[in-house]
């Protein structure tokens, strides 16, 4: 045969296709999509591991039973509390945090990495120093006390035990978002900074009609993810509090958890579980349109 | 802006970031009147925390070479063959990437306990062995070269194989240097999947295993559990300290891609 060899946006046969998409194939079927569609069946039946032979199909009714679930219905507030509190702080000082590092300061680098590092460290390791951090004789009180204020014990007080977890958060956070914001500043035309100085626009001018702006498309899908991420926030309470005092930092995938592996009822840990993919879908998609809608910047 | 109120209040901001993690290292040195590490002697072998960085370092290792091979086939396929279905395919891909993995958490469980594979390596890493977001990373890179150099080793008779792994493999370095970050740092770093599929203390790895500790009979020892801490965290600082840039650059280039 000497035909000529296929070009590379040809079709090339179905043997290379096949060979280079197998390993990636099987391991996405086998544990991903089978996985997420016996999800959504699940969310239907009763289902026991320890009684499977006696597993129902219930319809909706793990869905109908979640809304009259006062756990549940506290886990989702909390758990609501806790996305809108922390990705809006979150992205705004983070914001800041990048401004604060743009222009020539001594030491940048050893600030950036410093920002940074946090977000590296396992969310465990965080939870844990954290937990200790608060406590009534931990490093917080003891900063506090050298101010002349008294001690508080945060996490055993259901009024702080949430917003001192979410402080934790916007702490662990921010740097990793800084640092975005900053590599999205640098993308940003210097001509443009030029033209609206020889207007004669100052410092602030130039931050909220210049720079913000052309940072939408960055800001935008900062907050997409973010939010995705805090919808399965999960290890701090684990570690912290157990969802404790009270409920009072129960979330939706503690939720979840306990359903599964402690109450065995598996029908109803997936009920919760699609909860939290569609929810933090619609939070996701309606940042994207508002942030769209303005037509300014395409994101 | 005035450049001392900059400097100031990055100093400061710098402070109140760097506070908790000097005390939990000085909570972790500290043992009766001077500076020891006894707590981190004696947390090393409670842990057993020997058995649990082996644990990470297996898992993490694993899992980072099925990505860079499997990812590698599957992103040069998605950039550069016609694929019947192929951009639905690929949309299907990137969806993915955004999902709450906890939608699979019950359903994944499951299915180990039928395969026998709960509290083993392969339950710890086949699932994570071709993350779609770096497949995604490896796809978007490869569209912006040519690919000339594969065409000229296609014409003299390479196979396909060969043409991924010998010519366009030397190529993706760069996107290869930021898939091999981001999966080193998720997978070290995983805490509810390796918790849930494992459940000897031999099969835990590091986070889990501090996280049981925590809930343990050390609990109440703070020095224990800040050194376990620290231990935990002390090869991502030297990762940090060595590749500190590429990690910087490259998660923050790959993530807002």
């Amino acid at each position: 045969m000497t035909s000529p060899p296929a070009l590379s946006r040809d079709f090339i046969g179905w043997r290379p296709m096949v060979m280079l998409l197998l390993p990636w194939g099987v391991i996405y079927a086998a544990f991903f999509l089978f996985p997420f569609v016996f999800s959504f069946v699940l969310a239907f039946l009763k289902y026991n591991p320890l009684n499977v032979q006696n597993t129902t199909f219930v319809g909706l009714e793990n869905f109908s039973h979640l809304f009259n679930d006062p756990r549940f219905l506290r886990s989702l507030k909390n758990t609501l509390f806790f996305v809108v509190g922390t990705v809006p702080l979150t992205t705004a000082i983070a914001l800041m945090l990048a401004v604060l590092l743009r222009g020539r300061v001594p030491g940048k680098g050893f600030f950036k990495a410093g920002f940074f590092f946090p977000s590296i460290v396992s969310m465990v390791v965080i939870s844990l120093l954290f937990k200790l951090f608060y406590a009534p004789d931990g490093g917080l009180n003891h900063a506090l006390r050298a101010f002349g204020l008294g001690g508080h014990t945060w996490l055993t007080d259901p009024s702080t035990a949430l917003p001192a977890i979410m402080v934790m958060d916007i702490w662990a956070a921010v740097g990793y978002y800084a640092i975005i914001f900053d590599a999205g500043f640098a993308g940003i035309p210097k001509d443009l900074y030029e033209a609206a100085r020889l207007e004669g626009a100052g410092f602030k001018d130039i931050l909220f009609h210049v720079t913000l702006p052309m940072m939408k498309p960055v800001i935008a899908f900062v907050l997409v993810i973010n939010t995705i991420r805090s919808f399965q926030i999960f290890i701090e309470v684990f570690m912290m509090t157990q969802g404790g005092p009270l409920g009072s930092t129960d979330t939706l995938v503690l939720y979840l958890y306990e359903a599964a592996f402690r109450h065995l009822d598996y029908g109803y840990a997936s009920a919760i579980a699609y909860v939290v993919f569609i929810l933090s879908g619609i939070f996701a998609l309606l940042t994207l349109k508002r942030f769209r809608s303005d037509g300014k910047a395409p994101a | 802006m005035n450049k001392t109120l900059q400097m100031v209040l990055l100093v400061v901001v710098f402070a109140v970031m760097a506070y908790p993690l000097v005390w939990m290292l000085s909570i972790s040195l500290r043992s009766g009147a001077g500076v020891s590490l006894r707590y981190y002697q004696e947390v090393w072998q409670a842990g057993p925390f020997d058995r649990y960085l082996l644990n990470s370092i297996v898992v993490v290792t694993l899992v980072l070479v099925g990505n860079i091979v499997f990812c590698t086939m599957a992103g040069y396929a998605f950039a550069r063959y016609k694929i019947p279905g192929g951009r639905i395919l690929f949309i299907l891909v990137i969806s993915m990437i955004m999902l709450p993995k906890q939608v699979i958490l019950v359903p994944l469980y499951i299915l180990m306990q039928k395969l026998n594979l709960i509290d083993t390596y392969a339950a710890l890493t086949l699932p994570f062995a071709a993350d779609p977001f770096n497949i995604f990373l490896i796809r978007q890179f490869l569209v912006t070269i040519p690919p000339d150099c594969e065409e000229a080793a296609r014409l003299e008779g390479a196979g396909e194989m060969t043409v991924v792994f010998r010519v366009a493999f030397p190529m993706l370095r760069p996107a290869l240097a930021v898939v091999a970050i981001h999966t080193c740092l998720i997978n070290w770093n995983s805490f509810l999947f390796p918790f849930i599929l494992t459940n000897t203390t031999e099969m835990r790895t590091l986070p889990v295993g501090l996280a049981l500790l925590s809930q343990g009979a050390h609990s109440v020892d703070w020095g224990h559990l800040m050194a376990g801490a620290v231990i935990a965290s002390i090869p991502v600082v030297v990762a940090f300290l060595i590749f500190q840039r590429q990690i910087i650059s490259g998660l923050t280039s790959g993530m807002s891609r």
